[in-house]
């Protein structure tokens, strides 16, 4: 934790809900799920046939879904409209421009032009179809689409590291930012839907046909969603030195690796605890620091329990007392983004003191007790003595990896 | 904080270990297949189109037990093998990782370009075959792009810090500098580091329909001329390369060998590049390049030679060639392009790096100049220099560029 403070000075999302925090955040707040029908591909042919879509709003030549979704989050966490530096009139970011950084996580980068590619290219044009769409293929793709929005001359760096690729990013942004590398990030991830996805997800009966119930004794798997999560993240003196206040605080990051299985997590949560633990110590925070966690919270058979193993390690007795929302029952997993947006709705839960409820029915499974968020929105207790002040956000993801972030309340930052 | 290079695993398409992949740099270059385009998907053969890549054999991965290796992607038992021999080239039994006191401190992280693509196309063809219900549940987890670095962890017992970085031509870069971070902030002690790619015909035939590959030319040979007047591409290859990347006294306090200091790292982004293109902001990078290494407390006359990320491209070549001449002017280093023997994407230029750091050479041949560029390949690095520049940029507008060290 050595550095200085990182302030989390903006925020933005894409969500089901629609374009923007306010959308999302009411969306949340309503505790009804934004999962329904598809309309991107023929969901008829698959075994479930709901998600969690965005409406398009803005595609343009040679960039994706998932690159169109990372441009909205990522102009609204800058201060859209202004944001965009243009000759002579520098937006929020202004000269900060070529120090500022793009950490950014996905999985699906641009797959589903990618799978319309190949599928015409099976036809009678095989071999002579213009290649360009495919620049939005690449996992890279929405990170320089964000860079290249918004005029971006520091590092671009992607984690394509699954559901846990975006917590990454944030941890990457973190670390650039206390060592001096940029002045200001933005931090955050991107995912579209697409058939392969879909598909891989049902083939491994992975997927709820009704919006996932995380937590729930009777949960059936996961809905899949899309959508972008966006942070902008500056050191303090650079956000003090040009005025701009903080929303909260990234006070800590660690991840870890199960090295367990490719698609199940640690039945004891082992590799996820070791996430948290790392981001407390990050944080200078200790577990009694935790006011409420943003729980992966799938909704799946193995993710759940393994989670809760985790809180029940670190946070001991507490972890059936600490709040826990799962937002993935409102807007799907959203893959590479989920942690990203996720972060969004910490910071907008610590900023408003309050937490939005998991939608769906049904008791909380027995063997996973905890404190869900359920039918009414949950009050965060206030005051300057209650210790109890941090947001905990934790993600899990094929191939093993764990992340968790740490956020602090603007108005104190823990441990330093 | 400093880390080093303690062991290097190769897999190429002269086989596995960092031994052939040096032989290949300094001799005449990777073995090439011809490409088998008879699927249709790529443009009519020509002069300028490409008719080969550097394909890695089927018995480079034999070392892998069949069980295992069957529920792997072709980038991911590369990777496999080659960290298993980065960890046995550091002096590490790469059998006794999982459970001991090493695992948790171990982390990894591998770049790619494109992930495990012909999977993702096997998958899509069941689609079409089958329907979606006919998506096989073992492959699927073999297409996310993070499947490589998942899957080495899960042969060694790697619990520390788990990416996988895609940046198209910067990945490898990229992923060491984040391997790095990891170090220096005491998120792990060790990282096996590098990068992981497959040719397969698809890939070939798309790179080819887009231009970016090494035409075949009038003698078939379809050679890769970095920095040269009639470059006209990049040579494809596939194979993994790893690193085994320690903090300086994780290494020093077991005893360990090390081959390379890892000094610093910097990254920049060109806005000014279109999707899948490089752009026209040499003058900015070069501004961020020389701002960060001045950050980092390395001064440019200590830079005594570049391991350039030069690829044959047109246009890459040309902004790696203008961002060199605005940051080092009159006193540009000696510059090796290792990628006109080693080829782009599967992590080669680390190997060539240390190969160059350990006073290695890269093979000579015909080169003609290209004025408007300025700069002459060497085929060595500066003996005295105590700092080497290694860079890379990749379509779409990332750079990175790496300090490293002799030991």
């Amino acid at each position: 934790m050595d550095g200085p403070a990182v302030w989390i000075t903006g925020t933005g999302a894409v969500s089901p809900f629609g374009h923007g925090v306010a959308s999302l955040w009411s969306g949340l707040l309503s505790g009804e799920p934004a999962i329904g029908s598809v309309g991107c591909f023929d969901a008829t042919r698959h075994t479930t046939r709901i998600a969690g879509e965005v409406e398009l709003t803005e595609p343009r030549r040679r960039e994706g879904r998932t690159d169109s979704h990372a441009r909205a989050a990522a102009r609204e966490a800058a201060g859209a409209p202004g944001a965009i530096g243009t000759p002579g009139a520098p937006g929020v970011l202004g000269a900060s421009l070529a120090n500022t950084g793009v950490f950014w996580g996905t999985s699906t980068g641009g797959m589903l032009e990618g799978e319309r590619f190949w599928w015409d290219e099976q036809g009678p044009r095989r071999g002579r179809k213009a290649v360009a769409p495919l620049a939005a293929q690449p996992p890279g793709a929405p990170a320089a689409s964000v860079a290249r929005e918004l005029g971006c001359g520091g590092p671009v760096t992607t984690f394509a590291s699954a559901c846990a690729a975006s917590t990454m990013a944030l941890e990457a942004a973190l670390c650039a930012l206390r060592r001096g590398e940029v002045a200001i990030a933005i931090a955050g991830g991107s995912d579209g839907l697409c058939e392969l996805t879909y598909g891989g997800f049902n083939a491994l009966r992975a997927v709820d046909a009704q919006p996932a119930r995380p937590f729930r004794a009777d949960r059936a798997g996961l809905s899949i969603g899309e959508g972008a999560g966006a942070l902008l993240l500056e050191t303090e003196d650079h956000a003090r030195a040009h005025g701009r206040a903080a929303l909260a605080v990234l006070a800590g990051a660690w991840s870890t690796c199960d090295a367990h299985h490719m698609t199940a997590p640690r039945p004891d949560g082992g590799g996820a605890a070791a996430a948290v633990r790392g981001a407390l110590r990050d944080a200078g925070a200790s577990p009694a620091d935790v006011a409420f966690v943003s729980a992966h919270g799938t909704g799946t058979t193995h993710n759940d329990p393994a989670e809760w193993q985790a809180l029940a390690t670190v946070l001991g007795e507490r972890a059936r007392n600490v709040p826990v929302m799962a937002n993935k029952g409102a807007v799907g997993h959203l893959l590479g983004a989920c942690g990203a947006l996720e972060a969004v709705v910490v910071v907008q839960a610590l900023v408003e003191r309050r937490l939005p409820p998991t939608p769906g029915g049904g008791p909380v499974d027995p063997e996973t007790p905890v404190d869900l968020v359920l039918g009414d929105v949950r009050e965060l207790p206030g005051g300057s003595r209650e210790r109890a002040r941090l947001g905990l956000s934790l993600n899990l993801a094929f191939g093993g990896a764990n992340a968790a972030i740490v956020v602090a309340p603007a108005a104190r930052e823990i441990g330093r | 904080m400093s880390v080093v290079v303690t062991g290097i695993g190769v897999v190429s398409s002269r086989g596995a270990g960092y031994d052939a992949l040096r032989t290949a740099a300094e001799g005449d270059g990777l073995p090439l297949t011809e490409v088998d385009r008879s699927a249709g998907h790529h443009r009519e053969p020509g002069p300028t189109s490409s008719r080969h890549a550097a394909l890695v054999p089927d018995d480079a991965t034999s070392s892998l037990p069949p069980m295992k290796a069957r529920r792997m992607s072709r980038p991911t038992r590369f990777a496999v093998v080659a960290s298993r021999l980065a960890l046995e080239g550091a002096g590490l039994d790469p059998d006794a990782l999982s459970g001991s006191e090493l695992s948790a401190g171990t982390g990894v992280s591998l770049g790619t370009a494109f992930g495990a693509t012909m999977v993702s196309r096997q998958i899509l063809d069941q689609c079409i075959e089958l329907g979606p219900g006919g998506i096989s549940p073992f492959l699927f987890p073999e297409s996310v792009p993070s499947a490589h670095a998942g899957q080495v962890a899960l042969a060694l017992g790697a619990r520390g810090p788990n990416a996988a970085i895609s940046q198209g031509e910067a990945s490898l870069e990229l992923a060491l500098a984040v391997a790095a971070e990891y170090l220096v902030t005491g998120r792990a002690e060790r990282m096996l580091v590098g990068a992981a790619n497959e040719a397969d015909t698809v890939l070939h035939a798309l790179l080819d329909r887009a231009g970016a590959l090494a035409g075949a030319g009038e003698d078939g040979a379809g050679r890769a001329r970095p920095l040269d007047r009639r470059r006209n591409g990049m040579l494809l290859t596939e194979g993994a390369t790893v690193a085994l990347l320690e903090r300086e006294d994780v290494a020093t306090g077991r005893g360990a060998r090390t081959l390379a200091r890892l000094t610093g790292w910097v990254r920049a982004f060109d806005p000014s590049a279109p999707p899948g293109d490089w752009g026209t902001g040499a003058a900015p990078l070069a501004r961020r390049l020389r701002g960060e290494l001045e950050r980092l407390g390395t001064p440019l006359g200590a830079i005594g030679g570049v391991v350039s990320g030069a690829s044959g491209s047109r246009r890459g070549d040309a902004l790696e060639a203008q961002i060199l001449n605005a940051t080092f002017g009159a006193d540009l280093p000696p510059v090796c392009t290792p990628k006109g023997s080693c080829g782009e994407y599967s992590g080669f230029s680390l190997a060539a790096t240390l190969h160059l750091l350990a006073g290695g050479r890269l093979a000579g041949g015909d080169f003609e100049p290209d004025p408007a560029l300025g700069v002459v390949p060497a085929s060595s690095l500066g003996a005295d220099a105590p700092s080497v520049l290694a860079s890379a940029l990749a379509s779409g507008g990332p750079a990175a560029w790496l300090v490293w060290e002799r030991p």
